[in-house]
């Protein structure tokens, strides 16, 4: 079981670097996102300070959700999804691998590039800290409920657009632990009450998403 | 197993016409009660004048909107479950009436924040959590809409909707705590119930009435379906 | 594997997730959530003092004291009261008797001072409490409708 899972993860670290250039694409993404608010709501310290948990993590919604149209689509395109679907592995565990994989390029990079952009917001160390943590707990319980919607979105037309409509409702809780906890924090509260129902929310999807994601899936390709 | 006969689309069509009429002479009548309670029995509030009256329309639109949505993931896992086509076609009809109570609720509920918040749009829990709402109806209708085959339609959405109904209490107890974070908790001294009992009458008379509404309706959106396959 | 020890797994997974996940909640509930205390609180002095928080409570009938800009009311939770200061307009909904939530930080003194004061709207629709009052506004209407003719 665990050297399907390794297997599976190395060959989709394989397959991401040898396309840079789309892993790339949706960090340039997040980056750019995150630079535009002050564009927008004006370059005064207080209130950048203020906003800054927030945006980032809005940028990393967005960001997360423009990687996932591709999480099944290119394995879907050349009958490797067929594949595993018959294969002896059981799904849950070939789903949740993929879905590991998926965190690690692109939810990870968006936990490390997080502390830069907070400079950017002038956002003092401990709480951008305090932001990456979040982001660390957040990400992959995106990547987890991300991998849902595009098994259930697989194949369709418009299916990018389709895909953010269905998962950013879902992702409200998310948000609102992450980006509170760094607000909390920022009052002297704390936070760690809000870290902590993040890390619940990760078991529990981590426990129940790959069997939604395998459900999906299996109905996608009938 | 009386149940799996009806299950059957032949015999269901025309038991859910005849339930469909009657629903919607009992929507009528309960309307019209809930109504004239609301608006003519109940007292008027000592904070806010008249103009609370609107409650009688969001607060049950509220319930019904929530309602809806358990029930309509319900029928989808059902369907999911025991392959019936009827359980699913009632999921798709129950979702357009739930997404139109949704959306009474926010109206309702942005014209009456008008007089006594001074702003159309307060980002309350109740508020946002409905406004979530609207968005997982959307996202399941869209996602029905968007699915050519008609199997992979009923049990794609099916997924979702289950989804969305676990995700439901959790979102609504975040927007709870995200709400507090800005507004401070909901100030209440006394612990018996807040509202008069001709109020809450009125509520429930409402209640009724959209709840008969919604099942003539989507019963006759089934019938619709029901033909539209033959 | 075999179905059985299959599904066996797919349980002890699920058990072990759902403890963790239980585990994880109830740590999370023994930290603060809010930054929101009661007057209780703040006089128990919980509330971090030099920092931005929210009170909030009842304003105390006759507690409303204006000063020029500054105007003075006490919040009180019905055990304990807590003196706040406050410059600028306040809310239309701002009433004594009537649910606050104010925004600011407590003084070495005691004093809380607000930088913002919200009235939120309370959930309880109290119609006229005496009934008594309901009954003299009917009359009022009544001798009114007799002297205006349709």
């Amino acid at each position: 079981m665990v050297e399907i899972a390794r297997a599976l993860v190395c060959r989709d670290l394989r397959l991401a670097l040898r396309r840079r250039a789309d892993v790339a694409t949706a960090l340039l993404f997040f980056v750019i996102v995150a630079s535009l608010f002050p564009l927008g709501v004006g370059a005064e310290p207080n209130l950048l300070r203020s906003i800054a948990p927030g945006v980032i993590w809005v940028a990393a919604l967005l960001a997360s959700i423009l990687s996932l149209a591709r999480l099944f689509a290119d394995d879907f395109a050349d009958g490797t999804l067929e594949q595993m679907l018959l294969g002896a592995a059981p799904l849950g565990v070939v789903v949740a691998a993929k879905a590991a994989a998926h965190w690690l390029v692109c939810g990870l990079p968006l936990v490390l590039l997080a502390p830069l952009l907070a400079l950017q917001y002038d956002l003092p160390g401990p709480l951008a800290g305090m932001l990456a943590l979040s982001l660390a707990l957040g990400t992959p319980v995106l990547s987890l409920i991300g991998a849902i919607g595009a098994a259930l979105t697989l194949g369709l037309r418009g299916g990018g657009v389709l895909l953010s409509l269905l998962v950013l409702p879902l992702y409200v809780p998310v948000l609102v632990l992450g980006a509170g906890s760094v607000e909390m924090a920022s009052a002297g509260l704390g936070g760690q009450g809000q870290l902590l129902l993040l890390a619940a929310l990760l078991v529990v999807a981590a426990a129940a998403a790959p069997w939604a994601i395998a459900a999906a899936l299996r109905i996608s390709s009938e | 197993m009386k149940w799996f006969w009806y299950a059957s689309p032949e015999t269901f069509f025309p038991l859910a016409g005849t339930i469909a009429r009657i629903c919607a002479v009992a929507a009528a009548v309960f309307a019209v009660a809930g109504l004239y309670v609301g608006f003519f029995v109940a007292p008027t509030d000592a904070q806010q004048g008249e103009v609370y009256r609107i409650i009688f329309i969001h607060v049950p639109a509220a319930w019904m909107s929530m309602f809806l949505y358990v029930l309509m993931a319900a029928w989808a896992a059902l369907g999911l479950a025991l392959n019936t086509r009827l359980s699913a076609m009632m999921a798709r009809a129950l979702a357009p009436t739930g997404a139109l109570f949704t959306f009474i609720a926010l109206w309702t509920g942005s014209l009456w924040g008008r007089p006594t918040w001074g702003t159309f749009w307060v980002w309350d829990a109740r508020l946002t959590s409905e406004l979530i709402l609207l968005f997982l109806y959307f996202g399941f209708m869209a996602l029905q809409a968007s699915i050519e085959d008609r199997r992979r339609s009923d049990r794609a959405g099916a997924v979702l909707a289950i989804v969305g109904a676990v995700n439901v209490p959790i979102i609504y107890y975040s927007v709870q705590w995200w709400n507090t974070l800005h507004q401070g908790a909901s100030v209440s001294f006394s612990r018996a119930p807040s509202m008069a009992a001709t109020m809450f009458t009125g509520m429930i008379l409402m209640a009724l009435a959209f709840w008969m509404y919604s099942i003539a309706v989507s019963l006759t959106r089934v019938r619709c379906m029901m033909r539209e396959e033959k | 594997m075999k179905p059985r020890h299959k599904r066996l797994a797919a349980i002890g997974i699920g058990v072990v997730a759902l403890g963790v996940a239980t585990a994880l909640v109830l740590k999370a509930f023994e930290e603060n959530l809010v930054f929101f205390f009661t007057p209780t609180q703040v006089a128990a002095r919980e509330a971090p003092q030099g920092r931005t928080f929210r009170i909030g409570g009842m304003v105390v009938p006759g507690s409303v004291k204006r000063d020029g800009v500054e105007v003075r009311f006490v919040v009180t939770d019905t055990a304990k009261n807590i003196p706040v200061a406050y410059r600028g307009a306040l809310p239309d909904l701002f009433r004594e008797g009537k649910g606050v939530v104010a925004q600011g930080q407590l003084g070495p003194d005691g004093l809380f001072t607000a930088r913002e004061v919200l009235a939120k709207h309370d959930e309880n629709y109290m119609p006229p409490e005496a009934a008594h009052a309901l009954g003299k506004a009917a009359l009022e209407k009544a001798q009114k409708s007799v002297v205006i003719t349709k």
